[in-house]
């Protein structure tokens, strides 16, 4: 469905990223893992374009995404998280999810900002993360982990193919992440394509059916993250020679 | 399980619901803004009984404060982006209409449409180059444009250069010569603040208040930030174009300096910030205040310097107490009067 070939990205005679190739099956969950440094989050901004890669391509659905601007790209079906949540304060949650339903062309621009259907669909998927009481809340004014959920919920909104998750566990606590888990393992089963960067190995370890790791901006192995688990350069890649927590 | 769920998703319904009706109670008070209209529209009768000329060239004053503060705040307030060179725009406006009048005898109220869409679309080009940075960055680059026209336009001999062109006064008496342009500027205000009520509760609006918070989540959001961005500068730079073009007439003269000085287009900036960058009513409170401050000075504190000196001082003060403008502050806080909340 997703698939990158030779992506690079140099910034100045640094390679943050250096031929990096991997494709993301439909229906599955892939999850980018790395060493600090490694290059996952440069490799995610160039997907989604929020950073121009130096060369390489990358596919959706057979269709080269890597010349299109970013909003573009969230037209075609691939929506991202960032991983230190960006989330527009002053603004209700509510307004935040709803900013990012669809909108084509001048038409809908002069719509009225939030119409019924989408407070509809919106408080839908609040319902479905949980957080329907923050609706009204200001988006400056929640928890980190809450941030984490609205994102999530905001990413729902544009009824993407592929979501791209940046450390979604990120300084969340356990009980939240369990649910933040539960959430992603749900939207799969309904279908949804997922590529996540993370740093925790639980969740990698339970929730992924693909692993890919990088190293030093290049793919050094891809496979189950029992067979990943095992790779003698991943040892290596992570110095220690056993993976912890795994 | 599956029980406790479905009670904690009714429980969080209920909540929602409560929050609901809370926001459905908050009528809003259309009756004021469209009161203060009439007000306005039977004003001129006061002429009948007395000589009102200063009051009337007061509130055409404050009422062409309000069409280039409200213009300004659709790209400064809505999408953030402080621009110092607004009246470039004002000038642009001024010219064309009144070069159509000297030459043409059309008066320029009803050239003003053509002259916004002129600067409109000379906002649109403009828009294109500049708006690729942010921050101080475009705040200079407007600076710079006002810089580039002042020159252009005093060099220009066509339009008279540095001196400008002297326009034909209407031939209707001294009573009621201001008449026509203060129902000119009257009709633009309250089409500007119509046309910003709108833009603030469509898409467009909720992508631009999107872009001021952050701009790369809003292009990672699905929103054409770049076209957001320059349609919202075509827009403002419409509207102050169309007060230019009438402005001018109504002074009998263009020239470089009543447009392109500095005063002007660092007062659509304060009258904003004043009363409430990106709120409705802010720039008509903001224009409503500094024309009375500086009219109250100036008759306390004589026409000199010192006038603009209290101003300054007193807009201080009023930011030091509100530092979102005064609707903005009040707004936040919940305490802004119901007849305010234009929003």
């Amino acid at each position: 469905m997703l698939e990158i070939r030779n992506l690079c990205k140099h910034f100045g005679g640094i390679k943050a990223v250096d031929q990096c190739s991997f494709s993301v099956e439909q229906g599955s969950i892939t999850a980018l893992i790395g060493p600090n440094g490694a290059g996952k989050t440069t490799a995610f901004n160039c997907i989604s374009r929020t950073m121009t890669p130096t060369t390489g391509e990358v596919w959706l659905d057979g269709e080269r995404i890597d010349g299109l601007r970013p909003h573009k790209i969230t037209g075609l079906g691939l929506s991202r998280t960032f991983q230190i949540s960006r989330n527009l304060a002053d603004m209700t949650v509510l307004e935040n999810i709803i900013c990012q339903s669809k909108i084509s062309g001048w038409r809908d621009m002069f719509k009225p900002a939030m119409s019924a259907d989408e407070i509809e669909k919106a408080m839908g998927i609040l319902e479905f993360l949980g957080i329907t009481r923050l609706a009204h809340e200001d988006g400056g004014n929640l928890s980190y982990g809450q941030k984490k959920l609205m994102d999530l919920a905001a990413l729902l909104m544009s009824d993407p193919k592929i979501i791209l998750l940046d450390e979604p566990a990120g300084g969340v606590n356990p009980t939240l992440l369990e649910e933040i888990i539960g959430h992603i393992r749900k939207l799969n089963e309904q279908g949804l394509t997922v590529l996540i960067v993370e740093h925790n190995m639980d969740l990698i370890m339970r929730l992924s059916h693909r692993v890919v790791v990088m190293a030093q901006g290049q793919v050094i192995a891809d496979g189950t993250p029992d067979e990943v688990r095992e790779d003698p350069a991943v040892l290596e890649a992570y110095l220690g020679g056993t993976m912890e927590a795994a | 399980m599956s029980d406790t769920e479905t009670f904690d998703i009714l429980e969080q319904r209920k909540a929602y619901n409560a929050t609901l009706t809370q926001a459905a109670d908050k009528t809003r008070a259309t009756w004021f803004p469209v009161v203060v209209l009439l007000l306005l529209l039977a004003m001129p009768a006061l002429q009948f009984v007395g000589n009102y000329n200063y009051l009337l060239h007061l509130l055409l004053f404050t009422l062409s404060y309000v069409v280039i503060a409200s213009g300004w705040n659709i790209l400064g307030g809505f999408a953030g982006y402080i621009s110092l060179g607004h009246n470039v725009f004002f000038a642009v406006g001024g010219y064309f209409a009144g070069m159509m009048f000297a030459r043409l005898g059309i008066s320029t109220l009803i050239l003003a449409p053509l002259a916004g869409l002129v600067a409109g679309l000379l906002g649109y080009l403009i828009g294109l180059i500049t708006l690729r940075v942010r921050g101080p960055s475009f705040i200079i680059s407007s600076l710079a444009l006002v810089m580039i026209f002042r020159i252009f336009f005093e060099n220009w001999e066509f339009v008279g250069g540095a001196a400008g062109v002297s326009l034909k006064a209407n031939d209707l008496t001294v009573q009621w010569a201001k008449l026509p342009y203060y129902y000119g500027f009257l009709v633009m205000a309250a089409f500007t603040v119509w046309v910003s009520y709108r833009i603030k509760h469509s898409k467009f609006g909720l992508g631009l208040r999107a872009i001021s918070k952050d701009e790369i989540k809003a292009e990672s959001a699905g929103i054409d930030t770049r076209f957001y961005k320059v349609l919202a500068f075509a827009i403002s730079a419409f509207f102050v174009g169309m007060a230019g073009a009438v402005w001018g007439e109504y002074l009998t003269y263009i020239r470089p300096n009543i447009f392109l000085t500095v005063l002007i287009s660092v007062n659509m900036v304060l009258i904003c910030i004043l009363g409430g960058k990106g709120t409705i009513a802010g720039p008509v409170i903001g224009a409503i205040l500094i024309v009375a401050f500086n009219e109250f000075f100036v008759a306390t504190l004589g026409a000199s310097e010192i006038n603009i000196l209290a101003t300054g001082l007193i807009m201080m003060i009023c930011l030091m107490f509100f530092p979102l403008g005064i609707v903005g502050t009040l707004a936040k806080h919940r305490k802004l009067p119901r007849f305010l909340d234009w929003d």
